[in-house]
C-alpha cells in the first residue's frame, strides 16, 4: 500500500518537522544565563512600545532613547532623583565651561573610557573613548545616508556645520565650530546664543558612537549596538531585548546628594542601602516590549514584569485615592508607586493655513473663523476629557507651558479651559453661525481605539452647541507615519497630537507656535503671528530668568486669546514597581538613565525564577 | 421552476435551514429598522456614565465614553448587512462573470488570463492583501469592501467555470449556439440562471467571510472608518476585557455570532436543498 | 517534460504576477516611510533627502525591475527600520512562527478528519447532526473573539490564569509548551469547524463511489470500509488542502496571533512592515511566499500523479 505508507511519512515527518522547529524558534542557548558565576540579579521592564532602532542617530522614539542611554554614553545625563530635572556631567566630568558671550563652549571628558569589546575594533578590543567620537556623532545627523533625525537639534546653531553638510558631508573635513581640541577636550562654537545646549547634550541623539562600528555594520548598526553606556546588548527584537552589564563600565560610587536626593519625598524607598555601590547594580534588564495594555498589564500581575506603567484603564481597579494616586492595600504589599507628570502635554490644533477655519483674507471672514474655534474651545469638555481618558489625574491647564514647566502658571485665568456653553452658543452667533453655514470639521486621528473615541468624544461635545454630527468627520489614517504626513502637508483640519518635551525649557514648548517652524516643522497649527514671534526670538536667547518668564507668560496668553488650539492637558502616569526591587523610575528626562540604578533585594528568588523556567 | 419549488420545499423540511432563515430574517429586520431610521439612531449620543451596568436605561451598559452599548450594537447590525450584501452581491457577480467568460472560453487566452489572474489572488496570503489594498485606498470609504471583492470572487469563479464546462455540452445550450445565438447572450439567458444554486450558496457564504474579515481589518485599524461595527466594538473590547468590562465584548460577539451561524444553517441548507446529486445520496 | 516545462513556465507567469499585483499594492501605493523617519522641524530639501535615500524619487519600472532582480539573486536588503537585514529576520522570525503555527495546524487538520471520518460514517445521523452543528457554530465564532475569550479564560484571573497573557520566551519543551498552548488552542478553534467541514464532505463524496459501494457489498467491515477505501482515497483532497494552506496559515493566521499575543515571528513583522512602510520586509515575504506558494502547486501536482494512480497519462 504505497500511498498509506506514504502518508504515514508524511505525518511522521511533519511532527519531526514540528519538533525541530520548535528547538529552532528557540531562543539562542548561548544567551541563557550561562556562566556558573553568582546569581545574576535581573531587572524586567515592561515598555509600551518597541523602538525601530537602536542607533542614537534615530532614537527619536521615548523607547528608542531609553535603551539608546543604556548601550551608548552621553556627555550629559539628567540627576536620578532631583526634582525639577537638573543636569549631570556623565562622560563628561563637568559642567561645560561658556565663554561669556555664551558662544563657545568647552568640555572635558573622562579619560580612560572604553568602548565594548567588539569585531569593529582591531583584535576586538574595544579603544578609548575620544573627544573625535563625539565630533563624529553629532556630524553623523548632518550625514543624509545615515537617515538621521537629531538634525533639528543643532541644524542654524554651531559655526559650520550645515556648511560641512550642504558640501558633501565628507568626515574628515573640519567643522570649525565643532572640534576635538586634542583626545579629551571637545569645543563647540555657537552662531548666536542656545542656552538649551547642554541639554541636547544630555538626548539620546547626542550619545557617542565610535566610526569603526558604523562604518563595519552599515545599516545593521541599528541592531548591534557598540557603545561605552552602561550595558551592552545580548537580545533585540520586536518583542524584547536583553541587555547585560557592561563589565568594563567606569566604576563611580552612587553618591544620593550628587543625584538630588530628598530623604523627605524619597525616604521610604530604601534608596540609602545603595550609597556607595557602583552603578549599573543589576547585571541583566530584559526589557519587554508590550503595546497591548490589557496584555502588559497581565504581564505584570502575573509577576513576568517587574515596572509597568499602568494603563488607564486598570487605575478604577487599582488606585484607592486619586489625589494624590494610592494603591488599594493589596498591591501596595506588592508594589511600590510612582506618580509622574508627563513632561508635555495634549492638545488639538486648529490648522490655521486652512480658510475654512484659519486665517482668511477676507478680514470678515477671519474673525468669524476666530469666533468659530474659540466657541469649539469654549464647547470642549475638559473635565469630562479627563474623567474618560485620564481617569481624573491628568493636570488640565490652559495654554501651552505645561505643568512640568518651570514657567508655568498655577494662577493663570482657566477660561479657555472651563466650559461654557451658553459663551460658546453666543459666540457663534454673534458671528452669524448657524447649523446650516457651519463648516465640515475634519478631524484627523491614527485609527486606534482611543483615537477613535477621543474623536466620538469631540463629536458629542460640539453637538452640545448644535454642531450637526454629519458635519464632524474622522479623518483616519492606518498608521501615525500616514498621519504624520497629512498634516505635515496641512491636510488635517484638527490635529490631535501629544508633545513630549525634549528638554526641561519651556522655549520647546514655545517653538511649537513660531511661525517659521510651521509644516512641516512642528507647529501643525502653522500659527504665524508677528508679535509671537518677535517674542519668541528674544527670548531663545535669554537664560532662564523672571524676564524670560514674563516673556513665555505673554505668549501663552496670545495663542489662546487667538484661539489656536484646544489645549491641554498633562498626563499623570502611574509607575508602578515591584516592592523588592530598589529604585525610583521615570518616563521623562531622567528616562533610560535610570536603568543603571536599579537595585534588587531578591538575588536568590530571580536566580530560582530562572532556574523554574 | 419546479427544480426551485422542489429545493424551497426541502429547505422548508431542513429545520436548522428554517432557524437560519429566522435568524437572518431576524437582523434583516433590525437593520431595516435602523436604515429607515425607526431605531439604533442614538449610538454616537455619550450621555450615560463611564461603563454604567446594564440597566433600564441602558440595556447592556455603556462603554467608556458613557454611550449606550445596545444602541451601538445594534446600529451594527446595519453596518454589517452594508457590508455583507456589497460584498456578497459584487463578489458573486464578478465570479459569475468571470468564472462563466473563463468556462465558455476555456483552453483559450481568455482562460488562461483568467485563471492566472485567480492564481495570482490565490497565493498572496490573504490578510497580508485585504491589509494592504484597505491600505493603499485608506481614506477611501469603500477600501475594505474592494478588498475583499477582489479576493473573494474566486471561489465563485471557480465553481461557475467548472458548472459551464458541464452545461456547455448540454443540448439547450448546443441548440442555442446551433441557431446562432452569440456567446455572451447564451451564456446571460442560458447558462449563468442554470448556476444560480452555486451563486446563491457562494454569496450566503461571501456574506459571512465579509462579515468576519471586518471584525480583523476594524481590530487592525483598517475597517469601517465612520460608524460603528461590531469590530470596531471587538477592538474596543480588547482593552476592556482584562480590566472586566464585558458590555462591548459580549454584546457585539454574541450577536456576530448568533447572525453568523443563522447564515451558516442557511447555507447549508440550501446547499443540501439544491444540490440534487447531494441531496440523491 | 513537456508537462514539467509547462508547469514551469506557469509557475513564473504566476510569480510575475504576485510580484507585480503586490508590488503595486504595497509598494508603489504602499505606505511612505519619510514621515516617520524625518525629525522633529524637519524642512523640504530634509524631506526630499530622505525620500531620495529611500529611493521613493526613482520611476516604477526601474523600481519594479530591481525588486525582481533582488528576488532572483536572493538579495533581500536590509530592513529599512531597524537596518537588519532582511535574511537574517527571515532566519530569526519564520521558525518562531512555525513553531507557533505547526501544533494548531496539525492538530486541526487531525482532529478535523477525525471528526470528518466519525460525521461521515454515521451520516444522517445523531453523531453526524452533533458533529455538523458543532462545525457550523465553528464556523461562525470570529477568530478575534476566539483570540479573547481564550485569553480571558485562560491567562487571566478571570478564569484559570494557567498560561501567560502574551509572549515567546522559549528555551525547551515546557516554556514552549507554556507559551504555545493558548495559541494553538486559537488556532484548532478558528479551522476546525472548516476542517471538519471540508474532511466530511470528501468522506461522504468518496463513501458515495462505487468502488466502496462494492466493497461494502462485498461485506467488508466499516471500519476496513473507513480506513482503507476512504481515508486512502481521500488523500489527494487532504494533501491539497494541506498543502495549500501552509504558506497561508503561516502568513495570515499568524500574522492575527503574534499581533495579540505579542509573537516575533514573521505574521507581526510582515505587518509591522505594512504599517511602516518598510519595504525591503514586505517585498521579500510576499515574493518569497509566491514563490513557495508556486513550488507547493508544482508539488501538489506531483504527488497526485504519485497518490493517485488514474492522474497518471
Amino acid at each position: 500500500m504505497p500511498p498509506t505508507r506514504s502518508t504515514r511519512r508524511i505525518i511522521l515527518s511533519a511532527v519531526c518537522c514540528a519538533l525541530v522547529l520548535a528547538g529552532a524558534g528557540c531562543r539562542d542557548s548561548s544567551e541563557a544565563p550561562g556562566e556558573p558565576t553568582a546569581p545574576a540579579t535581573v531587572y524586567r521592564h515592561a515598555m509600551d512600545g518597541a523602538p525601530r532602532s537602536l542607533d542614537p542617530a534615530q532614537a527619536s522614539s521615548v523607547y528608542a532613547k531609553m535603551l539608546a542611554v543604556n548601550l551608548f554614553d552621553t556627555l550629559y545625563r539628567y540627576k536620578y532623583l532631583a526634582r525639577p530635572y537638573e543636569l549631570a556631567p556623565n562622560l563628561a566630568e563637568d559642567m561645560p565651561q561658556v565663554s561669556a558671550d555664551g558662544l563657545i563652549y568647552t568640555i572635558r571628558i573622562r579619560p580612560g573610557v572604553r568602548f565594548i569589546d567588539d569585531a569593529a575594533f582591531p583584535e576586538g578590543q574595544g579603544r578609548e573613548v575620544r573627544a573625535q567620537d563625539f565630533v563624529y556623532s553629532i556630524k553623523r545627523h548632518f550625514d543624509p545616508s545615515m537617515r538621521a533625525q537629531g538634525a533639528w537639534l543643532w541644524q542654524g546653531r554651531i559655526v559650520g556645520l550645515d556648511d560641512w553638510k550642504a558640501s558633501g558631508s565628507d568626515y574628515d573635513a573640519e567643522v570649525p565650530g565643532l572640534r576635538a581640541l586634542d583626545d579629551h577636550t571637545i569645543q563647540i562654537q555657537l552662531i548666536s546664543p542656545f542656552p538649551q545646549l547642554t541639554h541636547t547634550l544630555a538626548q539620546g541623539f547626542a550619545a557617542i558612537v565610535p566610526r569603526e562600528a558604523v562604518e563595519r555594520y552599515g545599516p545593521e548598526f541599528a541592531v548591534r549596538p557598540v557603545g561605552s553606556g552602561p550595558y551592552r546588548l545580548t537580545r533585540f527584537d520586536s518583542a524584547g531585548a536583553v541587555l547585560e552589564r557592561n563589565p568594563s563600565f567606569r566604576a563611580l560610587p552612587f553618591n544620593l546628594e550628587a543625584e538630588g536626593y530628598d530623604p523627605t519625598r524619597q525616604g521610604e524607598l530604601g534608596l540609602e542601602r545603595l550609597e556607595g555601590a557602583i552603578p549599573p547594580f543589576t547585571d541583566r534588564i530584559e526589557v519587554e516590549f508590550i503595546a497591548e495594555d490589557a496584555a502588559r498589564w497581565n504581564a505584570f500581575i502575573a509577576g513576568e514584569t517587574d515596572f509597568i506603567k499602568a494603563p488607564v484603564t486598570q487605575f478604577d481597579r487599582i488606585l484607592q485615592e486619586r489625589d494624590p494616586p494610592q494603591l488599594l492595600p493589596e498591591l501596595a504589599a506588592r508594589y511600590r508607586l510612582a506618580a509622574n507628570l508627563e513632561s508635555g502635554f495634549v492638545h488639538t490644533d486648529f490648522n490655521m493655513d486652512d480658510p475654512r477655519i484659519g486665517y482668511h483674507h477676507d478680514a470678515d471672514q477671519r474673525a468669524r473663523n476666530t469666533a468659530l474655534r474659540c466657541a469649539i474651545i469654549k464647547a470642549f469638555d475638559w473635565q469630562r476629557r479627563n474623567e474618560v481618558f485620564y481617569y481624573g489625574i491628568g493636570r488640565v491647564f490652559p495654554g501651552i507651558i505645561p505643568p512640568s514647566a518651570a514657567e508655568f502658571d498655577a494662577a493663570a485665568d482657566r477660561q479657555w479651559v472651563t466650559r461654557d456653553l451658553d459663551a460658546a452658543r453666543d459666540l457663534l452667533r454673534d458671528a452669524g453661525w448657524h447649523a446650516g453655514n457651519l463648516p465640515v470639521l475634519e478631524y484627523g486621528f491614527p485609527a486606534s481605539v482611543t483615537e477613535r473615541q477621543m474623536f466620538e468624544q469631540f463629536r458629542s461635545f460640539m453637538g452640545d452647541i448644535g454642531y450637526p454630527a454629519e458635519k464632524i468627520r474622522p479623518l483616519t489614517f492606518a498608521t501615525y507615519g500616514d498621519y504624520a504626513r497629512a498634516y505635515l502637508n496641512r491636510e488635517v483640519m484638527l490635529t490631535t497630537t501629544g508633545w513630549t518635551m525634549d528638554y526641561p525649557d519651556t522655549e520647546n514648548t514655545m517653538q511649537l507656535f513660531y511661525g517659521p517652524n510651521a509644516s512641516p516643522g512642528s507647529n501643525s497649527a502653522n500659527y504665524d503671528d508677528p508679535e509671537f514671534n518677535r517674542l519668541y526670538r528674544a527670548a531663545a536667547v535669554m537664560q532662564p530668568s523672571p524676564m524670560r518668564t514674563a516673556l513665555y507668560r505673554n505668549m501663552n496668553r496670545i495663542v489662546l486669546d487667538d484661539c489656536v488650539t484646544i489645549s491641554g492637558i498633562a498626563r499623570t502616569l502611574i509607575l508602578l514597581w515591584d516592592r523588592d526591587l530598589v529604585m525610583l523610575p521615570d518616563r521623562s528626562f531622567v528616562g533610560g538613565f535610570f536603568f543603571r540604578f536599579v537595585g534588587s533585594d531578591r538575588q536568590e528568588s530571580a536566580a530560582g525564577a530562572a532556574a523554574e523556567r | 421552476m419546479s427544480a426551485r419549488r422542489r429545493a424551497w420545499n426541502r429547505l422548508r423540511q431542513d429545520r436548522g435551514g428554517v432557524l437560519g432563515l429566522v435568524i437572518v430574517g431576524a437582523f434583516l429586520i433590525a437593520a431595516v429598522g435602523v436604515w429607515l431610521g425607526a431605531w439604533g439612531q442614538d449610538w454616537a449620543i455619550a450621555d450615560g456614565g463611564r461603563w454604567q451596568p446594564p440597566g433600564r436605561d441602558y440595556w447592556f451598559g455603556t462603554n467608556v465614553l458613557g454611550q449606550d452599548v445596545f444602541e451601538r450594537a445594534l446600529y451594527s447590525v446595519r453596518t454589517a448587512f452594508e457590508i455583507g450584501v456589497v460584498v456578497a452581491v459584487l463578489a458573486t457577480a464578478l465570479g459569475a462573470v468571470l468564472g462563466a467568460v473563463a468556462g465558455w472560453y476555456s483552453d483559450t487566452w481568455v482562460d488562461g488570463g483568467i485563471l492566472w489572474l485567480k492564481g495570482v489572488l490565490d497565493s498572496i496570503p490573504f490578510y497580508l492583501f485585504v491589509a494592504a489594498v484597505a491600505y493603499a485606498l485608506q481614506g477611501q470609504a469603500w477600501a475594505m469592501h474592494f478588498a475583499m471583492v477582489a479576493t473573494f470572487w474566486t471561489g465563485t469563479g471557480r465553481l461557475v467555470r467548472a458548472e459551464v464546462l458541464k452545461l456547455k455540452s448540454r443540448e439547450f445550450v448546443l441548440a442555442a449556439r446551433v441557431i446562432g445565438l452569440p456567446g455572451p447572450l447564451i451564456l446571460a439567458r442560458h447558462v449563468l440562471p442554470n448556476c444560480s444554486h452555486i451563486l446563491l450558496v457562494q454569496a450566503t457564504l461571501a456574506f459571512v467571510a465579509a462579515i468576519k474579515t471586518e471584525v480583523v481589518l476594524s481590530f487592525l485599524g483598517l475597517g469601517v472608518q465612520d460608524g460603528v461595527s461590531w469590530g470596531l466594538m471587538l477592538a474596543e473590547s480588547t482593552q476592556e476585557v482584562l480590566a472586566g468590562q464585558f458590555a462591548n465584548f459580549l454584546s457585539a460577539s454574541i450577536m456576530l455570532f448568533v447572525l453568523l451561524t443563522g447564515f451558516n444553517l442557511l447555507a447549508d441548507a440550501m446547499q443540501d436543498a439544491m444540490d440534487p446529486k447531494q441531496a440523491a445520496l | 517534460m513537456r508537462f514539467a516545462l509547462l508547469k514551469l513556465l506557469h509557475g513564473i507567469l504566476l510569480v510575475l504576477g504576485v510580484t507585480l499585483v503586490s508590488f503595486v499594492l504595497m509598494v508603489w501605493f504602499g505606505p511612505d516611510q519619510t514621515y516617520t523617519l524625518i525629525g522633529k522641524n524637519a524642512t523640504t530639501e530634509q524631506i526630499a533627502e530622505v525620500r531620495r535615500e529611500l529611493g521613493y524619487d526613482r520611476p516604477f519600472v526601474g523600481r519594479y525591475i530591481d525588486y525582481l532582480v533582488d528576488l532572483a539573486t536572493l538579495d533581500l536588503g536590509a530592513s529599512n527600520a531597524s537596518g537588519e537585514p532582511v535574511a537574517r529576520l527571515l532566519a530569526r522570525t519564520v521558525p518562531v512562527s512555525l513553531a507557533l503555527m505547526l501544533p494548531g495546524f496539525v492538530l486541526g487538520n487531525l482532529l478535523g478528519i477525525a471528526l470528518g471520518l466519525a460525521a461521515a460514517a454515521r451520516r444522517g445521523r445523531l453523531g453526524d447532526r452533533l458533529i455538523s452543528g458543532f462545525s457550523v457554530a465553528g464556523m461562525s465564532i470570529s477568530f478575534l473573539v476566539i483570540i479573547i475569550l481564550l485569553q480571558v479564560l485562560l491567562s487571566t484571573p478571570y478564569g484559570l490564569d494557567l498560561f501567560p497573557v502574551r509572549g515567546w520566551q522559549v528555551d525547551g519543551p515546557a516554556s514552549y509548551a507554556y507559551y504555545v498552548t493558548v495559541p494553538t488552542l486559537s488556532l484548532i478553534f478558528v479551522t476546525l469547524g472548516y476542517n471538519t467541514r471540508f474532511y466530511r464532505a470528501v468522506f461522504i463524496e468518496e463513501a458515495g463511489k462505487d468502488h466502496i459501494t462494492t466493497a461494502r457489498a462485498f461485506g467488508a467491515s466499516q471500519a476496513t470500509i473507513l480506513w482503507k477505501h476512504v481515508l486512502k482515497n481521500s488523500m489527494v483532497p487532504i494533501m491539497t488542502r494541506v498543502l495549500f494552506s501552509i504558506p497561508l496559515v503561516v502568513i495570515s493566521g499568524s500574522l492575527l496571533i503574534e499581533t495579540y499575543f505579542g509573537i516575533p515571528g514573521v505574521g507581526r513583522v510582515t505587518f509591522d512592515a505594512i504599517t511602516n512602510g518598510d519595504q525591503p520586509v514586505l517585498k521579500a515575504v510576499v515574493g518569497l511566499t509566491a514563490v513557495a506558494f508556486v513550488i507547493l502547486q508544482v508539488l501538489a501536482e506531483l504527488s497526485y500523479r504519485a497518490l493517485d494512480p488514474r492522474l497518471r497519462t
